[in-house]
């Protein structure tokens, strides 16, 4: 329970996953795993390759054989007996880090009509959401509706995969490496429009990925993961000021805090939970005018 | 959740580090293709009660594990169990009107039937077992190492062997990467509200049936890049290409090849 009595949205207690359990090819991916999620909060989970990200993101929706006692959706236990998991993937939203492998349906708006028509939303509804998802995502619902999925660019087959969470209305979205394979403008939109989203649905957002630069332009709290372990976690800037810990780690740290740590050769107490590069530019002003 | 990996060894190497494991990959294939000529040989329940000591014998030597190969052909039994019942109910062949054990229209129970059907499954057993074990305890490179020298000489004859071994090896590596495939696509689709982990056989089946187009497609884009990749690295074929080690069989190899044919001339025999 938070502070404030309500419970969090996700909660990992203890997890701990192993593929292939029980057989000569077992490989454990999760070894003990706790944090807590709460409603409306942006969660980067960093972490390099091989240190457990995506196992928790499936783990949210309860995609893999999860243990019971160890995942809790809104503080019920997800792998309870008679537990409702088609609910709960109505309301986990997951892109995943191969947008092609959750497209279902060969045509664009069918697609994104796909999650509300198995949820059981009417067809004016569905047709609602399929526009509005479209639309948000820069692809116009009369152009692309009738697209053959197949036929669209890398770019764009990951927007029509983010429509169709979208479309579902789900209070999580969570990102598997949202940011791999785009070019810098492709970037730049999708995380403008994500932020978006993100306030004016008041969504809780998760994104996963090797690169604290991409999350920290998301999200406010980290969680790094490493070999299946948490290493850190906490809001933002309080992880980046033990910035040699994560550096040891395969993951990108941010360039200002990259330039912070070259600093600390010269000004051995400069500051390096700095997350844009403006900040580190006053900072560094404020030194040389000191010195 | 659909846990394909868990089902399906076929194509799988388990390096368990045996005697099994160490047997000259020659030998290996050899002694299989004895046992393949063997189990169409064998035509009675007593020769192949014969066989049987020695499959545990090697299943025992290889320290892998008998729970892991039989949970790994769980989807392969239950096919073949299906086919069988097929065998025994529209069985062809001239039944003496006492055979009969129940009868309606053109299917039938009959004590042939039930023979040939239990002759017949025993030996598609047996030719699954040893191929998955020989693949279990060979690696790619000895396997393949193993059938390029086996039939090196038919390059005289300009039979393209390293092509042809190349192409086999390729697909069975192929197999456990669909399956992993199989596997993610599914997962994906699970999130989106396809319960794959819900519903009776028949309608997890024809869950399965969707994921066909993408794993196609993924599956000649990954054709692709291996070729790519082939081409970048100059691949054009075995010929005047050396090796850094040569297979040497010692006695012990060759002990084994022994062993096992006369224990199949024994079993064909009895």
């Amino acid at each position: 329970m938070t502070s404030d009595g309500v419970p969090p949205i996700l909660e990992l207690r203890g997890f701990r996953y192993t593929y292939l359990e029980g057989t000569p090819r077992a490989v454990e991916a999760v070894r003990d795993v706790s944090f807590r999620i709460n409603p409306g909060e942006r969660v980067g989970i960093v972490g390099p390759t091989q240190s457990g990200k995506s196992t928790v993101v499936d783990a949210f929706a309860h995609l893999l054989r999860v243990k019971p006692g160890q995942v809790f959706y809104e503080g019920h236990d997800v792998a309870a007996p008679g537990y409702d998991r088609q609910a709960l993937r109505r309301r986990v939203g997951i892109v995943f880090q191969r947008p092609e492998s959750q497209i279902i349906e060969d045509v664009v708006g069918a697609d994104v009509a796909f999650g509300p028509t198995a949820a059981g939303l009417s067809a004016a509804e569905t047709r609602e959401r399929v526009e509005e998802s479209l639309n948000t995502l820069g692809l116009p619902y009369p152009e692309y509706r009738l697209r053959y999925v197949h036929a669209l660019s890398g770019g764009q087959r990951r927007r029509v995969a983010i429509a169709g969470v979208l479309a579902m209305h789900t209070p999580v979205l969570v990102l598997d490496e949202p940011m791999a394979g785009l070019d810098p403008r492709g970037r730049h939109e999708l995380l403008e429009l994500l932020m978006r989203l993100q306030k004016d649905r008041d969504l809780t957002l998760i994104v996963c990925s090797a690169s604290l630069t991409d999350a920290s332009l998301l999200c406010d709290r980290f969680v790094v993961l490493d070999r299946g372990s948490v290493v850190a976690d906490g809001p933002a800037r309080e992880v980046l000021r033990e910035p040699d810990r994560l550096a040891g780690l395969d993951i990108t740290l941010p360039e200002p805090v990259i330039a912070a740590r070259e600093l600390r050769k010269a000004f051995p107490d400069f500051p390096t939970e700095l997350l844009t590069e403006e900040e580190l530019e006053a900072e560094l002003v404020a030194r040389l005018g000191a010195s | 959740m659909l846990e394909l990996q868990r089902n399906v060894i076929f194509g799988q190497y388990i390096d368990a580090g045996s005697f099994v494991h160490r047997v000259d990959a020659r030998i290996k294939i050899v002694a299989t293709v004895v046992f393949i000529v063997a189990s169409f040989l064998i035509d009675s329940f007593l020769g192949f009660a014969v066989v049987l000591p020695l499959l545990v014998l090697i299943q025992v030597v290889s320290k892998t594990s008998l729970g892991y190969v039989l949970r790994g052909s769980r989807f392969f039994l239950a096919f073949l169990v299906f086919i069988l019942a097929f065998q025994v109910l529209f069985y062809p062949g001239d039944v003496p009107e006492s055979g009969y054990l129940w009868r309606w229209g053109i299917l039938s129970v009959s004590n042939e039937g039930l023979y040939t059907a239990g002759i017949l499954g025993l030996r598609v057993i047996f030719l699954y077992y040893v191929t998955t074990m020989l693949m279990l305890a060979t690696s790619l490179v000895d396997l393949t190492n193993g059938l390029e020298q086996i039939f090196g000489p038919l390059q005289r004859l300009r039979v393209p062997v390293n092509e042809l071994v190349l192409v086999f090896v390729i697909a069975i590596k192929f197999v456990p990467i669909f399956i992993e495939e199989v596997e993610r696509l599914a997962r994906a689709h699970t999130a989106r509200g396809v319960p794959f982990d819900e519903g009776g056989p028949i309608t997890r089946a024809r869950r399965i049936g969707r994921l066909l187009v993408p794993i196609f497609i993924n599956g000649f884009a990954r054709a692709d890049t291996l070729t790519t990749a082939m081409n970048t690295r100059s691949y054009r074929g075995g010929r005047g290409r050396t090796k850094l080690r040569w297979m040497k069989a010692g006695v012990a190899d060759w002990a084994v090849l022994a062993l096992i044919t006369a224990w199949m001339v024994a079993a064909w025999l009895v």
